[in-house]
């Protein structure tokens, strides 16, 4: 028997074993309805056609492979960057189940979300109750300093009017009437994730800016010299923010973070567990109104929230996650105009150092090709870096980028010569990217770790940039942004393609005689 | 005398050498290769010479007798490529220790040398010598000769510690030893009078390989090329090669020249670095060969192959020269010879800033000469900071140079590519040139060197760091003018 009590076999090596195997090929054999495999074969090989792929972009109704998530989720994201603060979606509490699997899976750290857990007599007659019984609950249970409340698909299709129900929920005594409930409509089939994170962060402001719902004076804003940070839904929030508040201290910028996620996604092991940790104040989040300016890091991210923030007479500035030389070289002059602070030479000398480490390794990336997948903002950010060091971004691709990122992106194309064969792909999926894979090969493929499915059916490496990434570990760590941020970026790109000469020069007497020690 | 200083004496006398034949009796005696600078930072040392011109020999086991100093820092370090056997990549050593320097680690050696035939069998043993048991007196010559009668192999000693002298007299010292023990020792199968030796070539990515396929249309054989891509027995064979072809003047002429004294193998000293070079040689090689008795139809078949490969060569070129018009390009060179560089990068229509003559001989100076014009501005020693500002002063747009030049180019804001041993692509024979060009183009029009260029957008450009450097450098020289 190839499974022993003495010797127990994962999943790795057991099925590999002949029972299973010869088990598994009568299976296929006998009840399988087995299709030819001579036919399999002519399919998939059609599949890789130019054929094929004029059949695929001509698909209508059916998305394979998004490459995007829903709006609560970035609700979720966007909630738990503040201090005490519990998300709360109204709705069922599958969805909630899956944005706090999504997120753990991609930070390992628990992450902690509510439901009013809405059930089919909820759907049909509204859920009041579930909205009084889960703010009570909540409340008693978690004891958080704050609640934001979103919404999944259910709860808007039924038309819950959430500004009442919390109203109601408070003259029923589930919180304290001071009690701090922002909230947000943020319904799946409109936009994505960083719909959500934008309509979520917008809510939080709303609420502290502009009299809590009708419960309080709104703020009078009495101008200061400090600026708000947005990072926006970010895969590396935990490394960025924290680089960014580096940044910031170097530069003695007074600052903001709105949405600090860095610490809750990052919480030591030590014996204690922290259902809540840092995030940014809510006394930080009520005072950021008197701040001169606000800063987005990522304009997709901030679509509602920034002109929101402009409306209380801030100048706002937004950044399309920038990475690189440029990119951090436009942010670092803004903050220096806007905060009339100068760039200190410890990063005068970081940016030398990351220029310095792009002439070192330029000709291993110059001209080599990539396509590209991931956020609108991100894309934009890492397409930059990749002109920047000479590489063609061939194919860049956005499931949740509108007509206007596609734009953008022709225009960031048309900035360089290596953009001239580039072109964007808005409101495409990851199997449109299979397609264009085959036609139109590249050499390097860069997504989140859904793009390891690419990498295994067309040969193109995937570098792991992105979110989510599931089945590496702790790249959440490392920032992208700053320069250091674009040296870790550049030694991501560095190694997968070093790994990839390796690993096509490693057969013994074969391909070994290019297995070379320096590269 | 000992038999190393006998042999240092000896290698410094080089007839074929021109710069050393004009040499006064006392001068060669000091020897051909500069003093070291005490604290100058300076190149390598005799060992290291000695271990990189024989180190492509890729069935031999290369085994150090010395401190990890020595293998620790070399081990695997030369980018020449193998077609068969990998045993020259593995790190030798003896690593000795205290012990060894007090009582002696001539034992130690021999049982290491024991222990690499019991284990690998290898056709040839190579032992290097390095400063600490020279000085201790470690005798490696005795402990080769009782090792190779013992195990019946050939243990060939490599006697060219890291003090005698730097890389370059190390490289002849290597040379010396292959006179001394291997070469003649075996007698070929066959021969035919199409039978060649490549001296001085290392196979570095792979680049004998681009030039491989030309000879064999020509039915040329390398009987054996040293050491890029050698095996133990073909070096031993190599004496009954018809003629000679000359790479690397500075290696390994010392070999060329006495495998003609004693062979009779007439040899020239050639390049395939640069199209024009390229056919030169194999010219040159037809012509040695019809002159040894080989068929005089070879050099018709040569100049056809000539213009088939020139043609190709030119075409693939073409593209590049409205690319390169206007460009400048500053060479410093140490091991590849300046001259035959600059006509390759000449056919391409580069411009020439300088070029460094550094280990060039008088022959090379004028063929540089002949090339650049009278004024051609040839660069002789020079400090990193010398370098720095000709950099500047040059306004070359692209710096070609070994590794060790690099970051001098990168604080000049200037764009470097690696044309010495440690680069990763092969430039020898007409596809090489076209690789070299395409790397060429790469580095020049990579954007990286715009950020380069330009200081960070918040600097003052005229109180950067860089108009400091330089403001340093040409003030006194302002001042002494």
């Amino acid at each position: 028997m190839t499974q022993s009590a003495d010797n127990v076999l994962d999943h790795f090596e057991l099925f590999r074993g002949p029972e299973y195997q010869n088990m598994l090929a009568a299976k296929r054999e006998l009840f399988e309805n087995r299709r030819d495999p001579a036919e399999v074969e002519r399919v998939r090989e059609w599949a890789k056609t130019a054929e094929y792929q004029e059949k695929n972009f001509a698909r209508e109704a059916l998305t394979i492979n998004p490459a995007k998530a829903c709006q609560p989720l970035g609700a979720v994201f966007a909630a738990v960057g503040f201090e005490g603060t519990l998300p709360f979606v109204h709705g069922s509490q599958g969805c909630v189940a899956y944005y706090r699997s999504h997120f753990s899976r991609h930070f390992k750290e628990p992450t902690s979300c509510v439901s009013s857990s809405m059930t089919e007599d909820a759907a049909v007659f509204g859920g009041l109750n579930n909205m009084i019984d889960g703010l009570a609950n909540t409340y008693s249970m978690y004891k958080p300093k704050m609640i934001a409340v979103s919404t999944t698909c259910m709860a808007e299709v039924i038309g819950d009017d959430l500004n009442a129900f919390i109203k109601t929920a408070k003259e029923k005594g589930s919180v304290p009437e001071a009690f701090d409930v922002p909230f947000a409509h943020t319904p799946a089939f409109v936009g994505s994730h960083v719909t959500g994170y934008d309509n979520a962060l917008k809510g939080i402001l709303e609420h502290f800016w502009d009299g809590k719902a009708g419960t309080a004076p709104k703020v009078e804003r009495q101008p200061n010299g400090k600026i708000n940070f947005i990072g926006g839904f970010d895969g590396y929030t935990v490394g960025n923010i924290r680089e960014i508040k580096r940044i910031f201290d170097l530069m003695g910028v007074e600052y903001t973070i709105l949405g600090d996620n860095s610490d809750v996604w990052d919480t030591p092991t030590d014996g204690e567990f922290r259902m809540y940790d840092g995030g940014t104040t809510l006394e930080e989040a009520a005072a950021a109104v008197h701040a001169k300016a606000t800063l987005s890091m990522q304009e997709y991210c901030t679509e509602k929230t920034l002109p929101f923030i402009a409306g209380h007479g801030h100048e706002t500035v937004a950044f399309n996650h920038p990475v690189g030389v440029a990119g951090t070289d436009r942010f670092l002059m803004e903050v220096a105009r806007l905060t009339g602070k100068e760039i200190p030479d410890a990063l005068a000398r970081e940016r030398g150092r990351l220029v310095d480490a792009i002439a070192d390794s330029s000709s291993h990336i110059h001209g080599k090709k990539f396509a590209l997948y991931g956020d609108p903002d991100l894309c934009l950010g890492l397409a930059g870096f990749l002109l920047e060091l000479g590489a063609e971004p061939t194919h860049v691709l956005a499931t949740n980028g509108s007509k206007g990122w596609a734009a953008k992106m022709q225009e960031l194309f048309d900035s360089s010569p290596f953009g001239k064969n580039c072109k964007a792909y808005p409101g495409r999926d990851l199997w449109h990217m299979r397609s264009l894979l085959f036609t139109e090969p590249v050499d390097y493929l860069i997504g989140n770790t859904y793009g390891k499915y690419l990498e295994r059916d067309t040969g193109t490496p995937l570098i792991r940039i992105g979110f989510p990434i599931f089945d590496r570990h702790h790249h959440h760590r490392y920032p992208v942004w700053g320069y250091q941020g674009g040296m870790n970026v550049l030694v991501r790109i560095l190694d997968k393609i070093f790994d990839t000469f390796d690993a096509n020069t490693n057969i013994p007497s074969k391909s070994d005689y290019s297995f070379d020690i320096i590269r | 005398m000992t038999t190393l200083s006998a042999t240092i004496q000896e290698v410094f006398n080089e007839p074929a050498c021109a710069k050393n034949a004009a040499k006064s009796e006392k001068e060669r005696k000091k020897g051909c290769t500069k003093q070291l600078q005490p604290g100058g930072a300076a190149g390598g040392c005799a060992f290291d010479g000695a271990k990189i011109a024989l180190q492509p020999l890729t069935d031999v086991a290369h085994l150090v007798h010395g401190p990890i100093a020595c293998e620790g820092n070399s081990w695997d370090n030369r980018g020449a490529k193998s077609s068969g056997p990998s045993l020259w990549r593995t790190g030798f050593t003896t690593d000795i220790n205290e012990t060894d320097i007090v009582f002696g680690g001539e034992k130690r050696l021999f049982k290491a040398i024991r222990e690499i035939i019991g284990k690998y069998d290898p056709p040839a043993v190579f032992v290097y010598q390095t400063c600490i048991p020279a000085m201790t007196g470690d005798d490696i010559n005795a402990v080769a000769k009782a090792a190779s009668a013992k195990f019946g192999k050939p243990v060939i000693p490599i006697n060219a510690p890291g003090f005698v002298g730097p890389k370059n007299l190390g490289n002849k010292l290597a040379g010396e030893a292959l006179l001394d023990h291997v070469i003649g020792t075996v007698e070929p199968e066959y021969t035919t009078p199409y039978d060649i030796n490549i001296i001085g070539e290392y196979n570095l990515s792979g680049e004998l390989w681009q030039v491989k396929p030309l000879l064999d249309a020509l039915g040329i054989r390398v009987l054996s090329c040293i050491s890029g891509d050698g095996r133990y027995r073909e070096v031993a064979q190599s004496h009954r090669a018809k003629a000679a072809m000359m790479v690397c003047s500075k290696a390994m002429i010392n070999v060329a020249r006495k495998m003609e004294e004693r062979y009779g193998i007439p040899f020239f000293e050639g390049s395939f670095y640069g199209i024009g070079d390229t056919s030169d040689s194999l010219r040159e090689i037809a012509r040695l060969l019809v002159s040894r008795g080989a068929p005089a139809d070879l050099l018709d078949r040569t100049e056809a192959l000539i213009a088939r490969e020139e043609a190709k060569a030119w075409a693939s070129i073409a593209p590049f020269k409205p690319l390169f018009a206007g460009k400048r390009v500053l060479l410093i060179t140490g091991g590849v010879k300046s001259w035959s560089v600059v006509a390759a990068l000449q056919e391409a229509g580069l411009e020439i800033a300088g070029t460094s003559v550094k280990k060039s001989t008088k022959e090379d100076k004028e063929r540089i000469k002949e090339l650049m014009g009278e004024d051609a501005h040839m660069i002789e020693d020079m400090t990193p900071r010398e370098m720095y500002r000709m950099l500047k002063d040059a306004k070359a747009d692209i710096m070609l140079s070994g590794g060790r030049s690099q970051f001098v180019a990168l604080k000049a804001a200037m764009p470097w590519l690696d044309i010495n041993q440690e680069r990763h692509h092969a430039y020898m024979g007409y596809v090489g040139m076209v690789d070299l060009l395409r790397e060429i183009a790469k580095t020049l029009f990579n954007p990286v060197w715009e950020q380069v260029r330009r200081p960070a957008p918040w600097d003052d450009p005229a109180d950067n760091w860089q108009a400091r450097a330089l403001a340093e450098i040409v003030a006194p020289q302002l001042a002494a003018e």
